[in-house]
């Protein structure tokens, strides 16, 4: 079991592993993506949120916000295929987007600065425009497997 | 892979020779009887000699848990990789393979199957055969439909089929108890009621069955020639609980949605015995596409309600 864990993923989707919470005025993470590893289409309930590449690649496609009557597919503005290094910027005035690793080789890292620090979100049906508001969870915080 | 490599390394259990630019991997690889993992990622493997002949009488057969070949050139899955009868996790991820053998259920301790972003198009049902299998992953390929006997899965946690050309699944699919997580983002999954499924009418043979089966007329085999008895016997029971009827051939194949407490809205598709069965409260009418849409009452939903913290994106 632990052969293959270590050899591929150690977890199923990609995780979120917490390393400073800045006294309360911000959130820094790592978030580990597998092969193939992607995430909903969400919001960022109106904080900074700045993102850099330490491995691998990872593609962001932004979303501009369903209509408030809207009932049909989500309209992307844009993708793009960050590598190692490279930051990017969100925060809701700006959109909405997915982060993918696209990649079926290679696993990624990021790491995340979020400020004000938020744990719930919304995420978006891309067919529909529906959203539906999450809790996010870590899968370690300073280093300490997190046990929910 | 450099000749002597059991010799000086005789004891060696896991090897890397991601991105050395390997056509084949010789014989070397037959005699390390400890190697339990092996990852020869973005190579240039694919061709016939990619792996060593004898691979199966080879202690690596039994040895060999974890095998990545992703991001080389592979357009089938070797037939000699089926022999690695240990294996528990295998990536041919970033291939070119055009379809799964039915023989991967050889495979039979496989816990990990990484197939994504290559060219497969159907999946066989002998992959459900494997009974340790928790993390299947199909998703950038061409996949046009799952096969109902997926859900025989019952060990699977981890299902991504995103990026395919699935317009339903089958209803079977809310079977899956133990599955986390479920990926289906960019398929065309059908969106609106699809009324017009093609209906064969039935044959006498079949009406003849029906009623034989619905009105419970007893019979022995000396009653009738086997070929019937046999006939008899492949009853499907209408999933329409109202219905209570069965079919043998002719059925209506028809797109029910499933909807996830307003959030996600799946299309499954349902074998009903006749086109009367998918609007069972409405006397025959063409305009219950409303109804059927919007009905959540339906048994399906019940178990849908445990799937709607599964759906990812």
């Amino acid at each position: 079991d632990m052969l293959v864990q270590r050899a591929n993923t150690l977890y199923f989707r990609y995780t979120r592993n917490l390393v400073d919470n800045g006294n309360g005025k911000f959130n820094l993470m790592i978030l580990c993506w597998g092969e193939g590893h992607g995430s909903s289409i969400h919001d960022h309930t109106d904080s900074h949120c700045f993102m850099k590449i330490l491995q691998g690649n990872l593609k962001e496609t932004l979303f501009a916000w369903p209509e408030k009557k809207g009932n049909g597919e989500m309209t992307k503005k844009s993708e793009r295929v960050l590598r190692e290094n490279q930051c990017a910027y969100i925060n809701d005035s700006i959109g909405l987007h997915r982060v993918e690793n696209i990649s079926h080789t290679e696993p990624a890292v990021s790491l995340h600065l979020y400020s004000p620090p938020f744990n719930s979100c919304n995420t978006f049906d891309q067919r529909t425009g529906h959203k539906h508001k999450v809790t996010m969870t870590f899968y370690s915080q300073f280093g300490e497997r997190t046990v929910c | 892979l450099p000749t002597g490599l059991s010799q000086w390394f005789p004891a060696l259990e896991v090897l890397d020779v991601s991105g050395t630019g390997l056509t084949e991997m010789g014989t070397e690889l037959l005699s390390l009887p400890c190697l339990h993992t092996l990852l020869a990622k973005n190579n240039r493997l694919g061709g016939p000699g990619s792996l060593p002949k004898g691979l199966g009488q080879a202690p690596l057969a039994r040895s060999l848990r974890v095998l990545n070949l992703s991001g080389n050139r592979f357009s089938e899955v070797p037939p000699a990789l089926l022999q690695l009868r240990g294996l528990r996790s295998l990536s041919l991820g970033g291939n070119r393979l055009q379809g799964i053998p039915p023989d991967i259920q050889e495979l039979h301790s496989l816990e990990f199957l990484y197939l994504g972003g290559n060219f497969i198009t159907a999946i066989p049902p002998e992959l459900a055969k494997l009974p340790s299998l928790r993390y299947l992953v199909l998703c950038d390929n061409k996949i046009q439909s799952i096969p109902p006997q997926l859900a025989q899965l019952h060990s699977l946690r981890s299902l991504s089929l995103h990026n395919n050309l699935l317009t339903y699944l089958p209803r079977e699919i809310l079977n899956l108890v133990h599955l986390d997580e479920l990926s289906l983002r960019g398929n065309p999954l059908v969106v609106r009621f699809v009324r017009d499924l093609t209906y064969n009418p039935p044959s006498l043979q079949e009406l003849a069955g029906r009623t034989v089966k619905t009105r419970n007329i007893p019979y022995t085999p000396s009653d009738l020639p086997e070929s019937l008895v046999r006939y008899l016997s492949l009853a499907s029971n209408c999933p329409n609980p109202k219905c209570g009827g069965v079919y043998f051939d002719s059925c209506v194949r028809q797109i029910k949605f499933v909807d996830f407490c307003g959030k996600y809205r799946l299309p499954l598709m349902h074998y009903l015995c006749s086109p009367e069965c998918s609007s069972p409260f409405s006397s025959a009418s063409q305009s219950s596409t409303s109804q059927s849409e919007s009905d959540s009452e339906d048994e399906a939903s019940v178990a849908a309600h445990r799937m709607q913290k599964v759906l990812l994106g």
